[in-house]
């Protein structure tokens, strides 16, 4: 518990990077977020939790607009990066989704070599200028992902031939290429076994050295694991955040308390 | 009589499957647990009867034509047919049954009067045992069924082998249809190569099926190089995919990602009719309309364009796969992951970049499996080149000569009187072999890379 505080004093010094203000979505008819409000600070990692279908998935959507990509839904409300609105008209979605890097639940290679599946994003964003360039940025982000020394003799390899563990770390390493501020994190673990899950999770937490982490779990354990900060979302709403040893130790809202100790979820 | 035999069998199958169910509830009742309900028990007794005597009803009609007619002929007067060839020998069997049929020109040989009246007594023997067999093989098996009624039969199981049996039944129906057709193409190919040397054929370079009517008729002899006809396919299918691809793979992708959704709600509806129009309909507006909006488009240029232009007949014919590819292409596209299109959109692709960078290379496979289909289509069309392209073998690449096609060909050597002793007629089974050859590798080609695509994702 001690060393848990240790990182909470941490991160009330930095920054908010996110902000979210009444924040509502529909799919449809569905109501799937109700007023959200929200602020994510610089350089940490903050964990969404609650019950399947509460809407933290959805949440986690808005922050790079990829809720954009379906037809039927419609986002309203006031998200901001840096005090930028993300959803004013002058914002470019694609040029924001470089800022904002998302790691999906099932690991998703392309059907490409590990090279090419890294440099994807860094080639249509034009942020390597020569090939020695954009050899070093593949390094980087594959080091950064924590699996250079595992594909450096094989880059050129299929990136779909890696274990699951392998392929989610090298999807984050993909994230990472177009050096982004915020990385989104969409269960990332879920479709790993303990081994890789463990590896993943490591992972996570040197990333915040650099970035800013929002990841949805399901694993409460995982969330106590690798989070500073913990938001409990039921049914649409936003029921409690804070730090996450404050909610899994003294938490304040009742739901928060009731899914916690598991009786409901 | 036929009739009477399937009445019987339809009779007797219903009142065993009432015997076998009565039976069976019967043992119910009295106290017995039946393995199967008595429902089985019924089925089992109709399917045993119905399936096999069904088969031995067809194979007896099948084989009753043939033996009844040998039978007659070898009953005719000994040395009637001495020397005489195949062709007579049928048109004196022709004659007999015309005359037991009732139809009697001129005056008859009195050996043939007696020969239909023996044909006509056969067919009345044969309607009539087999009605008499129908019969007897009902009643045993109806005895058989009833019998295997107990508590502990597996009537489920039965009914489940009877209905497995009855599926390979259907299977090989319809393999040896396929084995059928190959070999009367087969035969009739050999006789043709009997009269035209292979090399002749598949290396010559002048297609001009003609036979001398008179012996000192000059230029009468034919050529039988099968290269211009199949040149002419070549060029018309190239011109149909290099129109079909295109148009069909890009209206797929506007369809599957861009296209709102009223707008594909109408439009996918609207391509599918395109499917349905006949290609007869196709080769009308290839004449119509297709052919000379490309000659008078030739003349304003000042290009001598031919009247039935490989331009025309394949752009139209293109047209005619347009449905076919863009909906292998819909599949291959939606076979691809949404977890790989959120990937590329996440990374800040915009939804071109994606469909070229990542769906395009990961439905390639599908994609080319569905084109090399409509290949394989578009040499097998027949209609719109019959209509739209010309008739003569020429040997050129250049889309705005007439050209003809293997199946234009087939269509007009068979067309008319024909006889099957001459090189002429002959050559159209040569070619339609020809195409069943090509148009089966394209296929295996196509299925093999279609179910790589397959294994990709799964």
């Amino acid at each position: 518990m001690d060393d848990l505080r240790a990182i909470t004093r941490d991160v009330d010094i930095n920054a908010t990077k996110i902000s979210a203000r009444r924040v509502q979505v529909h799919y449809g008819d569905t109501h799937a977020i109700k007023n959200v409000d929200v602020d994510i600070k610089e350089r940490t990692v903050t964990a969404f939790i609650g019950p399947s279908g509460c809407g933290k998935s959805t949440f986690l959507r808005c922050i790079n607009r990829m809720n954009d990509t379906i037809d039927i839904c419609r986002v309203q409300g006031d998200i901001r990066i840096d005090s930028d609105d993300i959803y004013d008209r002058k914002v470019d979605p694609v040029q924001l989704r470089a800022r904002v890097g998302m790691v999906f639940q099932k690991p998703n290679p392309f059907p490409k070599s590990i090279y090419d599946n890294v440099a994807y994003g860094p080639k249509i964003h034009g942020l390597a200028r020569s090939k020695a360039d954009m050899d070093e940025i593949v390094e980087r982000s594959l080091r950064r992902g924590a699996i250079w020394d595992e594909v450096k003799d094989r880059l050129h390899a299929p990136g779909t031939g890696l274990s699951g563990g392998q392929q989610q770390r090298l999807c984050i390493a993909r994230a990472v290429a177009t050096d982004p501020e915020v990385l989104l994190m969409d269960e990332p673990c879920s479709a790993l076994d303990p081994i890789a899950t463990a590896q993943v999770e490591e992972l996570i937490d040197t990333l915040r050295e650099k970035y800013t982490v929002v990841i949805v779990t399901h694993s409460m354990q995982q969330a106590a694991r690798v989070s500073q900060k913990t938001a409990f979302f039921h049914l649409g709403s936003l029921v409690e955040y804070s730090d996450t040893d404050e909610i899994f130790t003294n938490p304040k809202d009742r739901r928060t308390e009731s899914y916690i100790s598991g009786r409901i979820g | 009589m036929t009739t009477l035999a399937f009445a019987i069998l339809l009779m007797a199958s219903l009142a065993g499957y009432a015997l076998n169910r009565r039976a069976a509830t019967g043992i119910r009742d009295g106290g017995a647990r039946l393995h199967s309900v008595s429902n089985y028990h019924g089925l089992y007794a109709l399917l045993l009867m119905l399936v096999p005597v069904i088969v031995v009803i067809l194979i007896w009609l099948v084989l009753q034509g043939p033996v009844v007619n040998a039978m007659v002929m070898s009953a005719l007067p000994a040395g009637t047919m001495d020397g005489l060839d195949t062709g007579q020998v049928d048109l004196i069997l022709a004659e007999i049954r015309s005359i037991s049929g009732g139809r009697i020109f001129g005056k008859p040989d009195p050996w043939k009067l007696a020969a239909a009246e023996h044909l006509a007594d056969l067919r009345q023997l044969a309607a009539l045992s087999l009605v008499l067999l129908t019969a007897l093989l009902c009643l045993a098996i109806m005895c058989f069924a009833r019998q295997k009624v107990t508590a502990e039969f597996r009537a489920r199981q039965a009914v489940e082998r009877i209905i497995s049996g009855l599926m390979i039944f259907c299977s090989v129906v319809a393999i040896f249809t396929t084995v059928g057709i190959v070999t009367s193409l087969a035969f009739e190919t050999y006789e043709f190569l009997r009269l035209v040397p292979l090399s002749e054929f598949l290396f010559g370079l002048n297609w001009e099926p003609q036979i001398p009517i008179r012996a000192d008729q000059i230029a009468a002899a034919g050529a039988f190089g099968w290269i211009p006809v199949i040149l002419g396919t070549i060029v018309i299918t190239l011109v149909a995919i290099v129109i079909a691809v295109p148009i069909g793979l890009l209206s797929a992708i506007y369809l599957f990602e861009f296209a709102p959704k009223r707008i594909r709600a109408v439009a996918k509806p609207l391509l599918e009719i395109l499917a349905g129009v006949p290609t007869v309909v196709y080769g009308f507006f290839a004449i119509l309309v297709v052919a000379p909006a490309i000659r008078s488009f030739g003349a304003s240029m000042g290009i001598s364009v031919a009247p039935n232009t490989a331009l025309a007949a394949g752009s139209v014919m293109g047209i005619m796969l347009v449905p076919f590819i863009s909906s292998f292409a819909d599949d291959a596209l939606s076979a691809v992951p949404r977890a790989m299109r959120d990937g590329a959109l996440a990374l800040g692709a915009t939804r071109a970049e994606m469909v070229l960078n990542v769906l395009f290379p990961a439905a390639i496979p599908g994609i080319v499996g569905g084109a090399l289909l409509a290949v394989s289509r578009a040499i097998g069309e027949t209609m719109i080149v019959v209509m739209a392209a010309g008739l003569m073998a020429n040997l050129t690449l250049n889309p705005l000569e007439s050209v003809t096609t293997v199946t234009v060909q087939i269509v007009t050597l068979l067309i008319g009187d024909t006889s099957f002793d001459n090189p002429k007629t002959l050559a159209a089974f040569a070619l339609g072999m020809m195409l069943f050859l090509v148009t089966l590798v394209i296929n295996i080609f196509a299925l093999r890379i279609v179910r790589k695509y397959r294994e990709a994702y799964d």
